[in-house]
């Protein structure tokens, strides 16, 4: 048997194809949307990926870095960390600052003491007033480095002098680039940056002072961090020091680009499911438009062979352009959703080509393309050509055992390049297993809508009885239509859902009863002091002040055998409880909007064997127990106390909220300060009041500082809306491919109908009656599929933000309502919409086109 | 096809192998109620170089005899042998290859490949039996149909009798042995029928081919040196015009 050369077979094949795309538009708009999404998606998560190992050292400010609360590392424990490599050692903490003119200005600040290492990676960089830069090191002596919002807010500039604590500063520069500023974290104030002897000179460090001590190293050429982490941890198990390395540089960074990533992941697999099933049926509608084409093809002498080698060539054609463009799309939306995401990610907003990124994207749109190609090809190659022309009305079988190869090895290579590049490929597996359910489920409810449409009793009205024998007679495409239709509009819901939830949660970031400030390091002999000068300053404020001090947990559980934290190969993401250094406070009573749920308090004035109240999350974290021990290193030292019970404790209610409250005859000895809230009356929170606060406290209790809630809060605000437009941006593709889908799935069963729609026509039907066939028929449809997918969406959208994104699920049921009704009406328009065409068309024309 | 004795021996029609044989045709399409016996128990010899009209009512079978013996169709039971090979007992590819440069199909409804021109249309059977200057045989083919000036318009661009002569010049491109045509005419008007009917009997004799055409007009029928009736998908008689 003579196979078509491959030759023969392009010469017949550019015959067929239309340059204008005519038949392949849903493919390759599919097509180009899919890989569009696939590509930007990939660069991105790269691109994040790639920044985070290369500029780790730099983000984290060395190789490693050592940081310990309220003491500094002991003689012992610096030599260990100065033996690893060269240290840069510095304090970061809250302060004040104020001018010296006398005008009382003074402003919260995030103080950073840096020694004349600083920085060992990265390059910071001063901004002068003309906007020019010049790179700069640690300050000297009593300079200043000031973030510009310390500008802003006092009025000052290079060359004006600062207070801080008791030391005179004199501000050398404006901060530029701060090359370990991710690697901070959350900061609480703009930034100061000051010598070690200027922070020396300040006062404002004394044992237990809420400040944090940090350690840098950079290691020699080859030196594995972890290697010099686990010398340390195993040198000084109970130091209470915290480790970080630059493969981790910001663990906060780090757990939110995870998630960003999951996200983003998720939204590319979602695009590929979803283009995936617009690739698909524009490669079936594409062939079944041209089944007549191949029969006939069967007649002039084609094997199934030369037909699939004429068709796929085609496909392969109309894909590569697609891709290509899809590829070009994706290329430029990346630097989009960049800037949508900078100072959230690590990621620059240029242009980036990732090789590995396109040629994935652009394998899966084109293995999908081949693998849905499979089917109707290899019909054509089993079935005889005069069947073929027959197929509208008598069905043809699939021959299931001839497919199960091609499709089968297409469905596993679309799985592998989705799956083995993912970070977390069981989660990848997961979606596509979900995706694949929810394609089954609608698939089912497509054959079962075309099952019960075929039983149901004939109503009498001409025109339900018309829309009725649609969805089941030979060649209707319901179940097709059902699938498309339920996972754009689910799409839709999904994202609905999302955004409105994080719109809620961004709302509730503003608490209804939340403090004006907190104010850190007062002095225990000085509580009647501040005290005094709140109420002076603003006579209805409610002050509340609780001890603090800090420490890590070394050790916990039953007495007989403890569980040491060291011990751990690794931290489970929920006991973030065990990570670093808590807040700690002791108190006689249960604090303010606590419940004790287990166990008794003890009483006022107890003496007995130290005792702790626990949050009771930590029963199911830490497998708590009343009765059992929890080891703390406060200050280096360790202490112990036995569980006496257990709290529920009010997160939301944004006071002091502490994790671990002890009696105080556990910790109350060793060397703190308190904390307080000062919240104002309505009345209060005016500038003049502030700002009288703010210099008052600050000249009587200089080495206190201050926190303003509002300001923090709008920071907190401001990200999480960037995260919402991160989500929506990367969202936005995977509903574009949606609407694709949509409007392709339309635009072929119009095409199935226009036979039906011109004899109609020729049969005397008027326009309204044959729009009020179409809205009748899509009007059942889409008030199922709106059912469907309101429950679907809702699921998919609750398990993202709460399980995903670990937000509260405040979704916006009305606004949800709406884009689901903007959907079911978008399917109304495009379905009335390509009818109305053939209305317009005179039935002599349209016939001869048939 | 070479070594065939159907191209090299043109001394009668008596004196050669038969170019159908056909034993015990039989067809059944559909399931349960909606199942119909189309051809029932249909034997058939045809000779190289005779011209058969297939006449009878509408569902008597005709179009489906004429399908099955070109292949387009695969019989339920019985066997077949056409121009040598065993219809019966090739599959979808092996059909489709014995089609190759032997057989040519007009069909009522033309089905001319919409996306190609005139000359793409002709020239597409003749590059898949891998025929050299298929794009300048087609253009004499459609010369020779009177359409030389239609060269590289559409389907949508012709008239129903010229796209039936693209039909026909499509058909007979590759010089095939058998000629199968179904309604030919049954598209066109009266004036336009007799025109391609004069070019089809006058194309095919001259290409020497065998011609099997179904019809209900009784007139073209008896153009054709032998005319078959069938009724119920049986045949009730077989005569010489």
């Amino acid at each position: 048997m003579t196979r078509l050369s491959w030759r023969l077979a392009w010469r017949i094949a550019r015959r067929g194809l239309d340059w204008r795309f005519r038949g392949l538009r849903l493919l390759a708009a599919c097509l180009v949307l899919g890989a569009a999404a696939l590509a930007a998606i990939g660069t991105l998560t790269g691109a994040i990926d790639r920044e985070l190992t290369a500029r780790g050292a730099t983000m984290l400010g060395g190789d490693a870095e050592f940081t310990v609360a309220a003491r500094p590392a002991s003689p012992r424990e610096y030599a260990a960390i100065a033996h690893a490599g060269r240290v840069s050692a510095g304090v970061r903490m809250q302060a004040m600052a104020q001018t010296l003119r006398g005008d009382g200005g003074a402003v919260p600040i995030e103080l950073k003491a840096v020694d004349a290492h600083w920085p060992l990676y990265g390059t910071f960089t001063l901004t002068a007033p003309d906007g020019t830069t010049r790179q700069a090191g640690a300050p000297v002596g009593h300079n200043a480095w000031i973030a510009p919002g310390v500008a802003d807010r006092l009025g000052v500039a290079v060359g004006d002098h600062l207070r801080i604590g008791a030391a005179d500063l004199v501000i050398g520069g404006v901060i530029g680039d701060e090359p370990d500023r991710l690697g901070e974290g959350f900061a609480l104030g703009p930034t100061v940056i000051i010598s070690a002897e200027a922070l020396r000179d300040s006062g404002l460090v004394s044992t237990g002072t809420m400040a944090r001590w940090k350690y840098r190293v950079a290691l020699p050429q080859g030196a594995a961090p972890q290697d010099t982490i686990a010398a340390f941890k195993a040198a000084f198990p109970a130091s209470g020091f915290e480790f970080r390395d630059r493969t981790r540089a910001a663990p906060g960074l780090d757990r939110f680009v995870s998630r960003m990533g999951q996200f983003l992941a998720l939204v590319a697999l979602a695009a590929l499911a979803i283009a995936g099933i617009g690739i698909g049926n524009g490669v079936t509608g594409f062939l079944e438009a041209r089944r007549g084409t191949i029969a006939t093809l069967k007649i002039l002498g084609a094997t199934g062979a030369d037909i699939a080698r004429v068709f796929t060539l085609q496909i392969v054609i109309a894909s590569v352009i697609a891709i290509a463009l899809g590829l070009v799309l994706g290329i430029a939306a990346t630097p989009l959703i960049g800037l949508a995401l900078r100072g959230v990610l690590p990621i620059s907003a240029g242009l980036v080509i990732d090789p590995l990124a396109l040629g994935t994207a652009a394998a899966q749109g084109l293995l999908i393309a081949l693998t849905f190609a499979a089917p109707p090809l290899l019909r054509a190659r089993a079935w005889p050509a005069m069947a073929l022309l027959r197929a509208q009305i008598v069905p043809l079988g699939l021959p299931w055992r001839a497919l199960a190869l091609p499709v089968g090895a297409g469905l596993a290579g679309i799985v592998a390049l989705a799956v083995l590049p993912a970070s977390q490929p069981l989660l990848a597996l997961g979606f596509l297993g979900g995706s694949a359910a929810l394609f089954g489920v609608l698939g089912l409810l497509g054959w079962g809508l075309t099952r019960l449409a075929a039983h149901v009793p004939r109503p009498k009205g001409t025109i339900a009885r018309m829309a009725l024998a649609n969805l089941h007679r030979p060649g209707a495409q319901t179940p097709a239509l059902v699938v498309a239709l339920g996972f754009a509009l689910s799409a839709f819901v999904v994202l609905a859902g999302v955004e409105t939830s994080l719109d809620g949660n961004i709302a509730r970031r503003v608490p209804a009863r939340a403090p004006d400030y907190f104010v850190l390091d007062v002095p225990r002999d000085s509580e009647a002091t501040f005290r005094a000068l709140v109420a002076h300053n603003a006579p209805g404020a409610t002050v509340r002040t609780v001890p603090a001090l800090r420490g890590s947990i070394l050790a916990y559980g039953a007495p007989a055998h403890m569980t040491r934290v060291a011990d751990l190969k690794t931290i489970p993401d929920d006991a973030w409880v065990l990570r670093g250094d808590r807040g700690l406070t002791y108190a006689d009573s249960v604090p303010q909007g606590n419940v004790v749920t287990q166990g008794h308090w003890w009483p006022r004035d107890y003496r007995g064997p130290p005792l702790v109240s626990v949050d009771e999350s930590l029963i199911k974290t830490l497998g708590l127990h009343l009765g059992d021990r929890i080891t703390i290193s406060l200050l280096g030292v360790e202490r112990s106390a036995t569980i006496a019970s257990f709290r529920r404790i009010d997160w939301d209610s944004f006071g002091f909220n502490y994790v671990m409250v002890f009696s105080p005859n556990a910790i109350a000895d060793a060397p703190h300060n308190l904390a307080a809230t000062v919240e104002l009356p309505g009345a209060d929170r005016t500038p003049a009041v502030r700002r009288a606060i703010l210099s008052s406290l600050v000249r009587a209790l200089p080495a206190s500082s201050v926190i303003e809630v509002g300001p923090v809060l709008g920071q907190a605000r401001a990200i999480l809306a960037q995260v919402g437009v991160a989500v929506l941006a990367a969202a936005s593709v995977a509903v574009l491919a949606g609407l694709a889908v949509l409007a392709g799935a339309i635009a072929a069963q119009r095409a199935s109908r226009q036979y039906d729609t011109v004899i109609l026509r020729v049969l005397g039907a008027s326009g309204r009656q044959l729009l009020a066939l179409v809205l009748a028929e899509y009007g059942l449809l889409s008030a199922i599929l709106g059912l469907v997918a309101l429950g679907l969406g809702t699921a998919i959208a609750w398990a993202v933000v709460v399980k995903l994104f670990d937000f509260a699920w405040l979704p916006d049921w009305s606004s949800i309502a709406g884009v689901l009704a903007l959907g079911l009406a978008l399917v109304m328009a495009l379905a009335l919409g390509g009818s109305l065409a053939v209305l317009r068309t005179r039935p002599a024309r349209a016939l001869r086109e048939l | 096809m070479q070594g065939s004795p159907y191209l090299c021996d043109d001394s009668g029609v008596t004196s050669t192998p038969p170019i159908i044989t056909a034993r015990n045709l039989g067809l059944v399409l559909g399931q349960g109620e909606a199942r119909v016996t189309v051809l029932d128990g249909i034997d058939l010899t045809v000779s190289p170089g005779e011209t058969l009209a297939l006449l009878g009512p509408s569902g008597s079978g005709k179009s489906s005899l004429l399908a099955v013996l070109a292949g387009l169709e695969r019989a339920g039971s019985g066997t077949l042998q056409v121009a040598g090979q065993d219809f019966s007992a090739l599959d979808e590819d092996g059909l489709a290859t014995a089609r190759r440069g032997r057989i040519g199909v007009v069909l009522q409804a033309f089905h001319l490949l919409p996306t190609m021109t005139a000359q793409e249309n002709v020239a597409t059977p003749l590059d898949l039996a891998g025929i050299d200057g298929a794009m300048e045989r087609a253009r004499d083919e459609l010369i020779a149909v009177g359409l030389g000036h239609r060269l590289n318009h559409y389907p949508a661009q012709l008239s129903g009798g010229e796209q039936q002569r693209v039909a026909i010049a499509r058909a007979l491109a590759p010089a095939p042995l058998l000629l199968f045509a179904d309604e030919p005419t049954g598209n066109l008007d009266h004036t336009t029928g007799e025109a391609v009917a004069d070019l089809l009997f006058a194309r095919s004799a001259a290409a020497g081919a065998t011609l099997i055409m179904v019809t209900h007009d009784e007139a073209l029928a008896r153009r054709c040196r032998r005319v078959m009736r069938l009724e119920d998908g049986r045949v009730i008689s077989d005569t010489a015009a």
